[in-house]
């Protein structure tokens, strides 16, 4: 695949898709958003000539988004503080279109769980099969079964003190 | 809130983009990557210039006491580097006039920058070829041909190694700045 192919691949998949890697940004990071984007994009990038059609972009793009949130995640818990002059300011800016309460509300309720399962919250809001899940995060569907199961009850159970106090 | 709901809420973001790019920051962060890439070239290339110098005249002062053709010819080729030098930075600064001050404008000449310090690493390395065959020869001539190949082709080696390094560095550089490129154009 020559560069060019590449780039053309990234710029078409970007437009397609770019707010799939947004959602996995916003409930993986609350302040670093535009250095996490930029992270995927890179590795998005990288990952281009392995793609082999076997899975659907979006499959594959999910797939590339959440473990480069997990370990970029790790990272900076390990490094917190090391951001350099450079990144400081950020690329990426909240819309300005309102955004729904209760969307902002789960957002904060998906990055309060760990780093499997808020990939595992976030699949499961985008409709993935218990399969496809589990080929994503390399965990077995039935692991994905009781996780999906908790997340469920908890983010339920969140809901009661949302709806009867707005918190 | 059942769980139907929540995916109704979340399903309908879908229609909204969640974040816009900000278009001032990205051409601050462009500009810091062009000037960062613009003083890495200049300071490569007045390092080139003053070593070939320097090496290819102590070579020639050398000679003095002890001719040998293939210490002239090393030399010779030596000046040839720093006058091949001269006219790339001159090349390169008269096309950075060609980019104008927008985004996209800094954006390329930052990647062009990029492409010119890697164009001009590969030179060097190559460089060092020649180079060591001349000095081999000179040592052959000299009569000390072990030791004297050796060590030279030891340091040849080194220099290969790190010439390469900054290498991948020069290239990690330009694909990001080529992703950044296609943020820009699409992120619209």
């Amino acid at each position: 695949m020559t560069e060019k192919e590449q780039l053309d691949t990234l710029e078409e998949w970007l437009k397609l898709h770019k707010g799939l890697i947004f959602k996995v940004v916003r409930a993986y990071t609350v302040t670093d958003h535009d250095d996490l984007f930029q992270e995927i994009i890179i590795q998005v990038w990288r990952s281009i000539p392995g793609f082999r059609q076997e899975a659907s972009v979006t499959t594959w793009l999910y797939r590339i988004a959440l473990n480069t949130a997990i370990k970029w995640t790790k990272k900076e818990k390990k490094y917190a503080g090391a951001e350099t002059l450079d990144n400081i300011q950020h690329l990426l800016q909240e819309s300005r279109t309102p955004i729904d309460e209760r969307l902002t509300w789960l957002y904060g309720e998906i990055y309060k769980l760990d780093e499997i399962d808020r990939s595992v919250a976030l699949l499961l809001l985008e409709g993935f099969s218990y399969k496809e899940m589990s080929a994503m995060l390399g965990i077995s569907e039935s692991n994905v079964g009781v996780k999906i199961n908790r997340i469920k009850k908890q983010l339920i159970a969140k809901s009661k003190n949302y709806d009867t106090h707005g918190i | 809130m059942e769980f139907d709901e929540m995916k109704k809420i979340w399903d309908a973001q879908n229609n909204q983009p969640l974040y816009v790019i900000d278009e001032k920051a990205l051409h601050n962060r462009i500009q810091s990557k062009m000037n960062r890439a613009l003083h890495f070239a200049s300071i490569n290339e007045w390092l080139l210039i003053m070593v070939n110098l320097g090496a290819g005249g102590f070579l020639l002062y050398l000679n003095r006491f002890k001719p040998n053709i293939f210490m002239y010819v090393e030399s010779a080729w030596m000046f040839a580097t720093v006058v091949y030098l001269v006219v790339s930075r001159i090349r390169r600064i008269n096309a950075s006039r060609l980019f104008d001050r927008s985004i996209h404008g800094d954006l390329d000449h930052a990647i062009s920058l990029v492409s010119y310090q890697l164009r001009l690493s590969q030179m060097v390395r190559l460089n060092l070829f020649p180079m060591g065959a001349i000095m081999i020869f000179s040592g052959w001539e000299g009569g000390k041909l072990f030791e004297v190949s050796l060590v030279i082709l030891v340091s040849f080696a080194l220099a290969f190694y790190v010439g390469r390094r900054g290498d991948r560095v020069n290239k990690r550089r330009k694909r990001e700045l080529q992703v950044l490129k296609e943020k820009l154009e699409t992120g619209n």
